[in-house]
Parts: structure tokens; C-alpha cells; sequence
């Protein structure tokens, strides 16, 4: 065992803190909408550091700070790319899934382009997603086994249990709500235990000196070394994953449409991927930097994969090394909970309704959509003794390197590119996906990425093959395109780039209205006259300040920016009179989890 | 002398990166959904912009000064 008694202690105390916490927001979840994109209703800055905990995997500590301790500086290459899809994810994707209420990616497949498609991507999606959240569980497993000497399946189970509690009381909205305590605590113990080190050297330069000048490069050697080549890295991180992240990850989309509006979108994007990614590249890597200079300075010994815990062991005392181990299992947890939610949401909505039963009360949905969480978790579970044998861990790796690329291009061109059709979609997803399989094999393998390998040698086809598999599967997508016939325009319009205010105005259900209002603050007040939930009154001189018309989208929230939008709901305006309050009905006021007498501001929308 | 191993990833970088960003803002302004007349929009664009030009200079930064800032070996 890693760490003394009382380390221990505080893990398993976070762990209760943290199941706990997720157990209680499942108060929030009482509608399919809840359980899957938290009732829509969430401020950029839960969502930021939710994402941020989420995107910090399983393996993301070992990995990067193994990297950090090789190569320095240049383990953050693949935090630092993300950037660059940010105009692609916030002016074209997510205002076509936004607005169009697309609830996953399959289905998007289907309004762009037909049912045998969305059948493809939903069974890519939902192996890709199972086998992640076996993986996950195996490494949490792994993880105990390090950290207690516990079984790996033990360990798993345990976590398993865990983690499926609090997702199964309350979704989407516990999983953001803990999520945002993970993000937080991963970061501080992983910046902590960076400036610690620092500290320990006596300030930035003394660390800085004791860095090798290889280490101290933001990006490796364009085509070297072979493993960790920028060509390389950038290929299949800064192209092939990131693109693969913001289109088509199915829990971070989830994410975004579990915020209040696309306008916060663009706040959580600037905060997430300019400060907290980069702050989180630092928490990952930073182990290992620091590991390396204690190795300069002759006071540690260690193997890369190991750098962060001993670091992290001999700079911390008893008792904070324990947040260490629970930041740890933050970063297990967070994406775990993710995934199975996720897998849930594509079942529910790709499998069972459109093949069981189409139409059923949300009530019934919903109990799917819990039942559904259980199983993605027990089958999970049960991939953890296979994947513990290597060869079916491996399969997997080989089938998510795969398909990654041809969905990554066949989203990508299909919402940039109006000739893209059926059958150009069919041939860059499976057409694309084979031939990248293939170039798993050998002789396959030489034949198809030693081309692309800038003159890197076995070692670097791992990463060349995302690019191989970008260029194939559009090339496929591309000639297959110009080779059938184009839709009619009118089948995709609100799916494709250039028609995203028809995306809205199909959202609204009326004209648009994006005239500049301000935000306005006022109490509430229950009115027993009103009734249903989507009824308020709005007084005359408060629609003239928010600069809004009869009909508008409004989104009413409790001015306490901490709730982080928990206590809100979106609505139509209604004028009503000229009271200085804004009037609810029951309903309302229950939906928003209001009282009479609350502050709320109201915000249009357009 | 210029070591073109070390310009090379950021040309790639910022080069695929910068095609990327302006492929996303056509699309934007073609549309009509990013409207250059409200506030909100244009401080996007700028700050797109700005986070650009913010990666750039910490990568020339991390590339062509602070490797060679400190002592240590050149191995």
C-alpha cells in the first residue's frame, strides 16, 4: 500500500463526499431532459470545470506524466490544440445539435442522411463507449490494486458500485455536479503539487536550470523520435481526437446541451480550453517535470510511469498525500460516470426507442434510461477480467483507432459540405474504417503509413494512422460524393453549414428576434391564475429593457450565480401588466425551484 | 541558425490550425448566425483571434527563448 493510515483515510473520505454529493442532486433529475442534459439549465463555469475533470481520463496521470518525465515540456502538445476546432464547434456543430434538438450523434446521422446510417454510427458509438467504460473500470481497478493492494476486479467493482449509484439517482446532473468538485480538486492537487515542487527548488529558475534543454520545448522534434514525434502526436491528438472530441464524444456534446444557451457555450469554451486545459495540461504533466528535476538534483529514482506518485509521495505529508490519491480516483471517476451516462443516452435514444417503443411516456423513458445505466455498468464490469488479458484490450484499441477518423471526417463533411450524401457517408464510415483496420496488419501496415511517416520508422504508425485514416475515409467520402447523386436541399436545411438560423428558427418555432436587450432583475411571485408550466407574465416596461416581443425565448434563473443555474427554466414571454415582479405559475416556480420573493434575473435569448 | 525541426511543428500547428479557425468563421458570417453587428459576436471573433495569437507567441516563446533561458545541459 501507497501512502500511511491516515492518507487513506481521507481517499475513502472523498469518495463518501463524493457519492454522497452526487446521490443528492438526483433530487434535480425528474424528467428524461434531466437525466441527460441536466434540465439544460447549467452556467458556463459548472460545465467548464465538469468538462475538465471529464477530459481528464483514467490514464491521463500516468500517461502525460510519464511523457513530462521523456520529453519535457512538450507533454502538453496535446492539451494545446484544441483551440483550433473552438470556430468549427461553436458556429457550425453545436448550434445545428442545439437548436435542431439532436440528443446524440447517431441521430444526427439520420436527420442528415437515413436510418441504415445512424445504424452504423450507433453501433460504433455504443461498442467504442461499452469498451471505454470497461477500460475505465479496469484502470480503476488498477489504480486500487496500486494504491490498497485490493483485487483489480474487487477494486473495480467497488468503484463500479459507486460511481453507477449516483448516476442512477441523478444522471446528467449528478454527474455535472460532481464532476465540478473533481475538476476542482484535480486541478488544485495537480497545480499544487507542481508549485510545490517548484518551491522545493527554491522558485521557477532554480527548477527551470535543472530541466535537460531537450525538456524545455513546447513541441518535440517535428518527425522525431519515432514515439513521440510532433507529426505524429499532432495527427492523432490535435486532428483525429480533437476532432473526434468536439464532434462526435457523445458525453462532452451531452455536456454542451446541458448548458442554459449556446451563448454560455461560448463562455465555457473560452474557459475551459484557453485557462483550464492549460491548467489541467499542468496537473497531468507536471508529476513528471518535476520528477525528472529531482532525478537531475540526485534526490529520486524512478521509471517515467511511476514519476508522478513518487514525486507526488516524497513532496507531500501524510495526510495531503491522501488528496493526492483522491485526485487520482477524481480523474477515474469523472470520466467513468461520463461514459456510462453517455452509453445510456445512445441506447435509450438509438436503440430502444426507435426500435421498441416509439412513443411512451417520459416517465418511461426515464426508468429505461436508469435500468439502461445499470446494465452499461454491469456489462462494463464484466469487460474487466476479459480486458485484463490483453488481447481483447488490444481488439478494442485497434477497432477505436478504426472508426475515430472516418466518423471524425464523415460529421465534418457533413455538415461543411452540402453534396456530401448517403452513400458518401456509408463509404467514408465503413469503407474508411476498414481500410484503416487493415493498416493494424501487417504486411497492410508498411504499405499504407510508411508514406505518411516523414521517414520515422514501425514506432510512429500508432499515431501516423489517424492521419492515414483522415485522408482515406474523406478521400472515400469525397469521390463516392461526386460519383452519386446530392439530396435535396430542403431535406438537410438546419443540418448543414449556412443554414444555422433555420436551425434556430426551427428551435424557436417563430421568426427570430436578436435585437440587443439587457438583462433584467426581479422578484417573483406565485399567480394562482396562471397555470402550466410554461407560463409567466412579464411586465411591459421589462420586455422593453430585455428588448424582447411576445413569443421570445427567456431563461429565468436565480440571481445566486453559486446554484450555478440549478434553479432555473427556460420559457416563452408573455406580456402581463405593469407590476414590478415577474409572475409565475405553481408549476413554474416548482420547475425553477423557486419562492415567492426570490431574486431571479431574466436573460432573452432570441 | 534556424533549426527547421523545431519551426516546423509550429507552421504545422498554426498553419492547419489557423485554416480550421477560418473555415469556422466563414461559416459563421456566411450564414448570417455570427453577426458582425451585435456585441456579443464580435467579441467572439476577437477573442478567437486573440487565443490564437496567444498560443503562437507562448509556442515561439517555448520554442525560440525560454529553452535557451537558465542554465542546464544541452542533451
Amino acid at each position: 500500500m501507497i501512502g500511511t493510515q491516515l492518507d487513506l483515510i481521507v481517499m475513502v473520505s472523498y469518495f463518501v463526499v463524493v457519492v454522497g454529493f452526487g446521490v443528492y442532486f438526483g433530487k434535480y433529475s425528474s424528467t428524461t431532459k434531466d437525466f441527460y442534459f441536466g434540465g439544460q439549465r447549467f452556467a458556463w463555469w459548472v460545465i467548464a470545470f465538469s468538462a475538465t475533470a471529464t477530459t481528464v481520463g483514467s490514464y491521463s496521470f500516468v500517461k502525460y506524466s510519464a511523457a513530462g518525465y521523456n520529453y519535457g515540456l512538450s507533454s502538453t502538445q496535446s492539451y494545446l490544440n484544441d483551440w483550433f476546432w473552438v470556430p468549427v464547434l461553436l458556429l457550425i456543430w453545436l448550434p445545428i445539435i442545439y437548436f435542431q434538438r439532436i440528443q446524440s450523434v447517431p441521430e444526427y446521422f439520420e436527420r442528415r442522411f437515413s436510418k441504415t446510417t445512424r445504424l452504423v454510427a450507433t453501433v460504433f458509438i455504443l461498442i467504442y463507449l461499452i469498451g471505454y467504460v470497461g477500460i475505465n473500470l479496469l484502470t480503476l481497478g488498477q489504480a486500487l490494486h496500486t494504491m490498497l493492494g485490493w483485487s483489480v476486479f474487487a477494486g473495480a467493482s467497488l468503484a463500479c458500485v459507486a460511481v453507477t449509484f449516483y448516476v442512477f439517482a441523478g444522471g446528467q446532473t449528478s454527474v455535472i455536479m460532481t464532476d465540478l468538485v473533481q475538476g476542482i480538486t484535480l486541478l488544485i492537487v495537480g497545480v499544487g503539487i507542481f508549485l510545490a515542487g517548484v518551491a522545493h527548488f527554491g522558485g521557477f529558475v532554480d527548477w527551470w536550470a535543472l530541466m535537460p534543454e531537450s525538456h524545455r520545448y513546447i513541441f518535440s522534434e517535428f518527425n522525431k523520435p519515432d514515439k513521440f514525434s510532433f507529426i505524429g502526436v499532432y495527427g492523432q491528438d490535435g486532428l483525429a481526437n480533437t476532432g473526434a472530441f468536439v464532434l462526435m464524444n457523445q458525453g462532452i456534446i451531452m455536456r454542451f446541451l446541458a448548458l442554459r444557451s449556446v451563448k454560455d457555450a461560448r463562455k465555457m469554451s473560452i474557459c475551459w480550453i484557453l485557462v483550464l486545459a492549460p491548467l489541467a495540461a499542468i496537473t497531468v504533466s507536471g508529476g513528471g517535470w518535476i520528477a525528472k528535476a529531482l532525478v537531475e538534483n540526485g534526490e529520486l529514482e524512478t521509471t517515467a510511469n511511476d514519476s508522478f506518485i513518487h514525486a507526488a509521495h516524497l513532496l507531500c505529508s501524510p495526510g495531503i498525500f491522501g488528496f493526492v490519491l483522491a485526485a487520482l480516483m477524481a480523474a477515474l471517476m469523472s470520466t467513468a460516470d461520463t461514459l456510462i451516462n453517455a452509453s445510456s443516452a445512445v441506447f435509450v435514444n438509438d436503440v430502444y426507442r426507435p426500435y421498441f417503443k416509439k412513443e411512451a411516456k417520459d416517465t418511461h423513458y426515464l426508468k429505461v434510461a436508469r435500468i439502461s445505466s445499470l446494465s452499461v455498468a454491469a456489462i462494463g464490469l464484466l469487460l474487466v477480467p476479459i480486458f485484463d488479458g490483453e488481447t481483447v484490450y488490444q481488439a478494442h484499441a485497434k477497432f477505436t483507432a478504426a472508426i475515430t477518423p472516418p466518423i471524425v471526417m464523415a460529421i465534418l463533411l457533413g455538415i461543411l459540405w452540402k453534396r456530401f450524401n448517403t452513400p458518401a457517408a456509408l463509404a467514408t464510415m465503413v469503407g474508411g474504417g476498414a481500410l484503416v483496420f487493415l493498416s493494424t496488419f501487417s504486411p497492410f501496415d508498411a504499405l499504407f503509413l510508411k508514406p505518411l511517416a516523414f521517414g520515422m520508422g514501425e514506432g510512429s504508425y500508432k499515431f501516423i494512422r489517424a492521419v492515414f485514416g483522415l485522408l482515406v475515409s474523406g478521400g472515400l467520402g469525397i469521390i463516392v460524393a461526386y460519383a452519386t447523386r446530392p439530396q435535396p436541399l430542403e431535406s438537410i436545411a438546419g443540418l448543414i453549414t449556412g443554414t444555422q438560423l433555420q436551425a434556430m428558427e426551427f428551435f424557436k418555432g417563430a421568426p427570430l428576434n436578436r435585437r440587443e436587450g439587457e438583462v433584467v432583475y426581479v422578484p417573483v411571485e406565485t399567480d394562482a391564475s396562471l397555470s402550466g408550466d410554461e407560463t409567466v407574465l412579464v411586465s411591459s416596461a421589462h420586455m422593453e429593457t430585455l428588448a424582447a416581443e411576445a413569443g421570445d425565448l427567456l431563461y429565468v434563473c436565480d440571481r445566486r450565480w453559486w446554484f450555478g443555474g440549478l434553479r432555473s427554466f427556460h420559457t416563452k414571454a408573455v406580456e402581463g401588466g405593469e407590476g414590478a415582479t415577474l409572475r409565475l405559475s405553481a408549476e413554474a416556480m416548482a420547475r425553477g425551484h423557486f419562492q415567492d420573493g426570490d431574486v431571479v434575473y431574466i436573460e432573452k435569448q432570441f | 541558425m534556424v533549426d527547421m525541426a523545431r519551426v516546423w511543428p509550429i507552421l504545422c500547428q498554426f498553419g492547419i490550425g489557423g485554416l480550421l479557425c477560418a473555415v469556422g468563421v466563414w461559416a459563421g458570417l456566411s450564414s448570417g448566425y455570427l453577426d458582425m453587428k451585435l456585441k456579443d459576436d464580435r467579441r467572439l471573433v476577437a477573442v478567437i483571434v486573440g487565443g490564437f495569437v496567444g498560443l503562437l507567441v507562448l509556442s515561439c516563446a517555448f520554442t525560440f527563448w525560454l529553452p535557451f533561458v537558465g542554465g542546464g545541459d544541452a542533451s
